[in-house]
């Protein structure tokens, strides 16, 4: 395997007293499937935008595909296009990604921006509207979308770029049941074609079902646990204390018992 | 069961003398801002003569007309092009009653505001019709604040029918494919989502609002918690802002942006065009040989 991101002492704050990331070490390989989870406020989502080049450590260094990943590297055309062009982001809100007239254009925007041909990216959009099943929203702008249909849009438009890793910030939030096996659907198919996908999420059920991979990060922002979803998931303590699970109590008839409980719907 | 200390309240949403909360009536405008945007979409893929025409041609009859209707002095002219409007919005079906309410309570009625010094001997003097000393109405001052709001009217008319019978996205891939730059194309978009997006954020934040009140609340408390909304919906929009920029670049946005706009000009299209140039000409031609200055 080859490493395509690699994190060492990576440090983050937004201001003073606002830390986002502490000390950060850590190596994505190509095809993994990484699930970055830990409670509100712990990091995630600033890791994820550091992956992607939005946001730089204040300390420490960041590689992706072998290339110091920074603001100045960034800068180059060939290598912004390069880097883009193999690392998508899907954003936790819909609403902020999808910045085009029509879905159709939302589609269109990345392949357009990445200098193919314009029947290359009809070719593109109407694969990838048919395997998403949003052929018939095309023609529709995205503020008349529904929630489901934004999200779907949304991972779309990043999908028609074919990224060579996908990352998403919390992919299962806003989405009803139906979408959210969709979803697990989807990154199935990615795992399948050897894809990375690197995901930020409370959501334990959802992380456990679709990563072989599992980073914690604790509410003082720092790696505390990196391994296989079921070993970590089995370290009750170690969640307790994260904020991922905490102690429920409730009555199963007569009985009243106490066993922790994730954070969304899902008994830890 | 209700608590008792809500029985003693006023509802929520009215007061003693049946009046609407501050919340409710802002909600409401707000739900009917969002509304009426989603209807114009509606309305704009109904069947219809200028639903059915491509927006280039529409944008540019439509100033063709515009040209005309600012060049035309003689009333009776600018009241047949006032009634083209009508008679496209009808060919459009465009609600006419609500056509005319938008034209004549808005255009009309500012065109009204801005010309009734006209109309008064102070500014342009004649034999006087209605006498009020120097503000008396005067024949030709009312002849002059008659075609100011006739013109007003019937531009407005011409511009409200493109918005109407338009999609929002096919009048930006219009704007684009006349040369307006793609960026301000792009801002203009960015812009309504954002409108559209601010408009529910602050909707549901009187509702939320409203559904906590027990009274109307005084006129100093309610524009107190208006101020700091502003504040806040300020706030919110600027890293609305920023996340969005954060989301073109992560798709590769280098400044530029390319569009596969496909837009067709049919022979109905081109028909169209002859057709206002026609109607345009011949306004021009009554007004300069039939009623000359």
């Amino acid at each position: 395997m080859t490493a395509e991101f690699v994190l060492s002492g990576v440090c983050h704050a937004y201001g003073a007293g606002m830390d986002a990331l502490e000390g950060i070490d850590l190596t994505i390989e190509a095809g993994q499937h990484v699930a970055i989870v830990g409670a509100n406020g712990s990091g995630k989502s600033t890791l994820l935008k550091m992956l992607d080049g939005l946001v730089f450590a204040r300390a420490g260094v960041i590689e992706a595909f072998g290339h110091a990943l920074t603001e100045d590297a960034l800068e180059d055309p060939a290598f912004r296009r390069e880097f883009r062009s193999r690392v998508g982001f899907v954003f936790q809100d819909a609403d902020v990604q999808l910045f085009c007239n029509t879905v159709f254009d939302e589609l269109a925007f990345g392949p357009l921006q990445l200098g193919l041909m314009p029947e290359d990216v009809r070719t593109r959009v109407a694969e990838t509207a048919e395997a998403l099943r949003i052929g018939k929203l095309l023609d529709r702008a995205p503020y008349t979308l529904s929630g489901g249909e934004k999200k779907r849009v949304a991972i779309a438009s990043v999908l028609t770029m074919r990224p060579q890793a996908l990352l998403m910030d919390e992919p299962t939030n806003a989405l009803d049941p139906r979408s959210q096996v969709w979803l697990l659907d989807v990154l199935e198919e990615w795992k399948r074609a050897g894809r990375t996908v690197v995901i930020a999420t409370h959501d334990l059920s959802a992380a456990a079902e679709s990563c072989d991979r599992m980073i914690v990060l604790s509410e003082d922002h720092r790696v505390v646990a990196d391994g296989a979803p079921e070993e970590v998931l089995a370290r009750r303590d170690l969640l307790l204390s994260v904020n991922l699970i905490h102690e429920h109590a409730h009555r199963h008839g007569a009985d009243r018992h106490v066993h922790p409980h994730a954070h969304e719907h899902e008994h830890a | 069961m209700i608590p008792a200390l809500q029985h003693m309240g006023d509802p929520a949403t009215r007061s003693r003398r049946g009046h609407r909360s501050l919340a409710r009536r802002t909600a409401d405008a707000l739900g009917r801002a969002v509304a009426d945007v989603l209807e114009n979409d509606e309305l704009a893929s109904t069947p219809g003569l200028m639903q059915s025409l491509d927006p280039r041609v529409k944008l540019v009859s439509i100033l063709a007309f515009a040209v005309a209707t600012s060049l035309v002095h003689s009333l009776p002219v600018l009241l047949g092009l006032t009634l083209t409007t009508v008679a496209f919005a009808a060919a459009s079906k465009v609600p006419l009653a609500s056509f005319a309410a938008k034209v004549w309570s808005t255009a009309g009625f500012f065109g009204a505001l801005l010309a009734a010094p006209a109309a008064t001997a102070w500014i342009t003097p004649g034999p006087v019709l209605v006498p009020l000393g120097p503000l008396s109405v005067t024949a030709p001052g009312l002849l002059i604040a008659a075609r100011l709001v006739t013109r007003v009217a019937a531009g407005a008319g011409f511009g409200l029918l493109v918005v109407w019978t338009t999609r929002w996205t096919d009048l930006l891939r219009a704007l684009s494919a006349v040369g307006v730059p793609e960026l301000v194309v792009a801002t203009l978009a960015m812009t309504q989502k954002q409108i559209m997006s601010l408009l529910r954020t602050v909707e549901n934040m009187h509702l939320a609002r409203e559904s906590r009140m027990l009274s109307v609340g005084t006129v100093h408390e309610n524009r107190g918690w208006v101020v700091e909304r502003m504040a806040f919906v300020a706030r919110r929009s600027m890293k609305t802002a920023d996340d969005v920029y954060d989301a073109m670049l992560a798709r590769g946005f280098d400044g530029h942006m390319p569009s596969l706009a496909a837009l067709r000009t049919r022979a109905a299209d081109w028909g169209w065009l002859l057709t206002s140039a026609a109607v345009c000409a011949l306004a021009l031609g009554i007004d300069r040989m039939v009623f000359p200055l």
